[in-house]
């Protein structure tokens, strides 16, 4: 055997042109079907119409190349079959990879643009829905699929990137939906149709200098204080809790940890109504510092993550320390802390999180205050339905810079996010 | 107090316990027996309007504020407890400066006390700043509503105008066995709050591993890429997901619009206002949140798994589904066991998923005031307290969701290997 074929999967080899050629005959199937009107057409009768009598087709260029789309990645793979068949090389093996490749692609593009084609060709009377696809086309649509992750086996390529493209996609689509709502330049929620058609930066300099109804930078800073502030706090709450209970030993520890659990499972804001009037008799309600405090008092209850790391952390290196005669306060900040770099960057990133999105403790607290308002609470009001006919597209570049910092953080930290959950010394 | 302490020569120590009573007793005096008595009755002294004949109009008189009693009262029982923990600790503190004393050694002083702090009391030190924050943040406004579960604070017993009284189990009573609406409302949702965390836990935990697992099999190259893509959804704040998910999603939103402009159906679907479709669409987009999140945690674990596992399971002749029944599954799980209860208990409590998409809608009339057929008890409770001034019942309804994750994550929680075996990792 040469070099090139031993790289080859073998073994799944045949089935590519076997599913090579059965979409050729998915060919001969009905690729839409009407019931209403009776009418049914295979793709080759589209071929056939199509070099019969361009004319039919000039009302809709779309449709014209759906129909080269389909003709061409059935030559193709038909091509590609024959091929693999006779000689089974790596080369047959990318040339039908590439081939059953073009053909799911065109499948997808099809899927989504067969509506408007066939509309704009006036071939059936009424509309066209994607439900009129016949058999002939989904056999299409599951072979070149079929074809192609057969042909991937074969090269020794995972078909796991298939789903994960699909899953990319599904992931990115909402995302990448809002930033284009942000540039959109025609305002009002609702549009009857789903791309702009006209890009702007307005609304994001509306939102920025336009402060007679909504205070958005003000909001920003806000949030950032009571984000930095209680992050700072809950970060220092919840690590000085863990070490204790990690790695001090005294009377009634075991309760201490259970009393935590138990009051964590509370909902978090069934108290919200006396944490209010605690507030009130401190003077301190629509306030940020109210906020800070509420959202660092209850930190201590998440500490078993961070202890869980700590366990991990060998003991051996603080008993060395105490014999060279440090103090435990000595260990703590000089020897354990050093050591938490993942921990400590996975508390301070959640705890930065939680005040940056919180929705319920703030609508509570600040009331009708809107210049002490945090983002996630301005934004929502933005989305009432006063406000949403004007502000729709002005919220939308809103939540694009609410989210970039936040993303640039987590990507810059996510290795500790996962790191942190594992422990500190590996092996 | 602190005469024994004073008369040992620990004067700091000894004039702060001295102090500490004196403020104690004369807070007795001032407010706190009132207050004490206060919360035994709940005001007795109602709002009235009572007519004023020099001026010739009614005015209000002032009746008592039952809401301000109890948590007044409440205060005071928490200043009396700690007094008494003060008190245990003056006489503990000079138990301890006798026996100093008798044995001949030094007395320490208030200095050797403070270096104590951050040696052999640490422990004080570090958890003294939590719990004081715990105390007033979380314990005792739970205090207060979990007593309030047992009054009728409801819409027709508002303070100042009215008073409100305890009515012991009676909310309990209602809202668990009686054939009233608010009875009925409640096993409803009480239903649809297990269905959604149990789909909503283990949904994400499964799908979300499989995309850890799929990114970190060894034909896929640029892991990094792949996990950034999916990290972008973790990083937006969820409550933007949501809001944005949510006029998408809508009847008119840009998804419908899509579907339609592309044929692939004719009218809009009712995401969020058919009330099937509405808890079918919360569970698939709670995923779109979940996965990557469960993703990014798993991942750490996954490359943890000791890689002579699999070399061996291989050896043996286990093909890859084999391998991760067998030591992939039971390693996650064994690990995850912690998280995957956090996660449920946070998915009975997971206000933004549901609050931010549909409000709790579809509402129905079937239900006590308007609940929705998507709402979840925490949901409810939040438009009990906010909507409907109910006190009372979201009072209950927080002790039942409280019972309901405690029950179940406390015992599987102490029989997990993270807690049980907390000093293993440490010392083996």
């Amino acid at each position: 055997m040469d070099k090139k074929t031993t790289t080859l999967n073998q073994r799944y080899c045949n089935f590519i042109p076997l599913s090579g050629l059965l979409l050729t005959l998915s060919i001969f199937l009905p690729f839409f079907k009407v019931k209403d009107s009776q009418i049914s057409k295979s793709m080759l009768k589209l071929f056939v119409m199509f070099a019969d009598d361009r004319a039919l087709f000039e009302k809709s260029r779309m449709l014209q190349i759906i129909i080269l789309l389909m003709a061409s990645s059935v030559v193709f793979v038909l091509a590609a079959s024959v091929f693999c068949m006779l000689c089974r090389k790596r080369i047959s093996a990318l040339l039908s990879l590439t081939a059953f490749l073009f053909a799911s692609l065109s499948a997808v593009v099809i899927l989504f643009t067969v509506t408007s084609a066939v509309n704009a060709s006036g071939l059936i009377e009424g509309k066209f829905l994607v439900r009129f696809l016949g058999s002939g086309y989904w056999s299409y649509f599951i072979l070149s699929f079929t074809g192609l992750v057969f042909s991937m086996l074969t090269c020794r390529i995972s078909p796991g990137y298939i789903v994960l493209t699909v899953l990319s996609v599904i992931w990115l689509v909402p995302i990448a939906w809002i930033v284009m709502i942000s540039f959109r330049a025609e305002p009002g929620s609702y549009t009857s149709y789903f791309f702009p058609k006209k890009f702007t930066l307005d609304n994001y300099i509306t939102l920025l200098t336009d402060n007679s109804q909504f205070h958005y930078v003000k909001w920003f800073i806000n949030t950032t204080i009571v984000a930095a502030a209680s992050c700072l706090l809950t970060s220092i709450i919840v690590l000085s809790t863990s070490y204790t209970l990690s790695r001090l030993r005294f009377k009634g520890r075991k309760r201490f940890m259970d009393i935590l659990l138990v009051l964590g499972m509370f909902p978090g804001f069934m108290s919200m109504i006396a944490v209010y009037y605690i507030l009130k008799g401190l003077g301190i309600t629509q306030s940020l510092l109210a906020l800070i405090m509420v959202y660092s008092g209850g930190a201590a209850m998440k500490y078993y993550i961070a202890k869980g790391f700590f366990d991990t952390i060998p003991k051996s290196l603080d008993e060395a320390a105490y014999i060279d005669g440090a103090t435990k306060w000595y260990v703590f900040t000089r020897i354990t802390i050093p050591l938490s770099k993942p921990i400590i960057m996975y508390t301070l990133l959640e705890a930065f999180m939680i005040p940056w999105a919180d929705y319920i403790f703030a609508s509570v607290i600040m009331g009708d205050k809107y210049e002490n308002y945090t983002l996630a609470l301005g934004l929502f009001l933005m989305l009432d339905r006063a406000n949403i006919a004007t502000w729709y597209t002005r919220f939308a570049a809103g939540a694009v810079l609410v989210s970039i910092p936040i993303a640039i953080l987590f990507i810059a930290l996510q290795k500790y996010y996962s790191a942190s959950l594992t422990g500190s010394v590996k092996g | 107090m602190g005469a024994s302490n004073i008369a040992r020569g620990q004067i700091v120590k000894g004039i702060s316990y001295l102090v500490l009573e004196l403020s104690f007793i004369f807070y007795l005096i001032w407010r706190g027996i009132d207050d004490l008595a206060g919360l035994a009755t709940l005001g007795t002294k109602e709002q009235e309007m009572v007519y004023n004949e020099a001026k010739g109009i009614y005015e209000v008189v002032k009746g008592d504020n039952s809401m301000i009693m109890l948590l007044l009262g409440i205060t005071a029982i928490f200043v009396v407890a700690f007094f008494a923990i003060v008190w245990k600790a003056n006489l503990k503190s000079a138990i301890a400066a006798q026996e100093y004393k008798a044995s001949g050694k030094k007395v320490p002083g208030i200095i050797d006390d403070i270096r104590s702090l951050f040696d052999s009391n640490l422990h004080k030190l570090l958890l003294s700043i939590p719990i004081i924050g715990l105390i007033i943040t979380t314990v005792l406004p739970l205090f207060y509503m979990i007593l309030m579960a047992f009054t009728n604070y409801n819409m027709t017993h508002q303070p100042p105008g009215k008073l409100f009284t305890w009515v012991g189990l009676e909310n309990f009573r209602i809202m668990l066995m009686s054939a009233d609406k608010l009875g009925y409302t409640f096993w409803r949702i009480f239903e649809w709050t297990l269905i959604w965390a149990v789909m909503a836990t283990f949904s994400n935990y499964f799908l979300g591993m499989f995309l850890a697992i799929l990114i970190n099999s060894k034909g896929i190259k640029g892991k990094g890429f792949w996990r950034t893509i999916f990290v972008i959804s973790v990083a937006v704040p969820s409550f933007v997901t949501l809001l944005v998910i949510r006029i998408m999603m809508n009847d008119h939103g840009a998804l419908n619009i899509l579907l339609m402009e592309l044929g692939f159906t004719s009218k809009s679907i009712p995401f969020f206002t058919n009330p099937d479709i509405a808890r079918i669409t919360v569970i698939l987009v709670n995923l779109w949140i979940g996965i990557p999140h469960t993703m990014l945690i798993t991942t750490g674990i996954l490359v943890n798994i000791p890689s002579e596992l699999y070399e061996s399971a291989r050896i043996d002749g286990a093909g890859p589904v084999k391998s991760f029944l067998h030591i992939t599954m039971p390693y996650m799980i064994f690990i995850t066991t912690p998280y995957l209860i956090t996660n449920f208990i946070f998915n009975i409590n997971n206000f933004n998923a549901i609050y931010f998409l549909t409000g709790g809608g579809p509402s129905t009339l079937e239900y006590f005031k308007g609940a929705g057929k998507t709402d979840l008890l925490v949901t409810w409770l939040y438009r009990l307290t906010v909507e409907s001034w109910d006190y009372c019942y979201a009072a209950t309804i927080g002790i039942v969701i409280f019972l309901i994750s405690a029950a179940g994550s406390l015992i599987v929680y102490r029989k997990s290997a993270s807690y049980r075996k907390e000093e293993e990792f440490s010392n083996g």
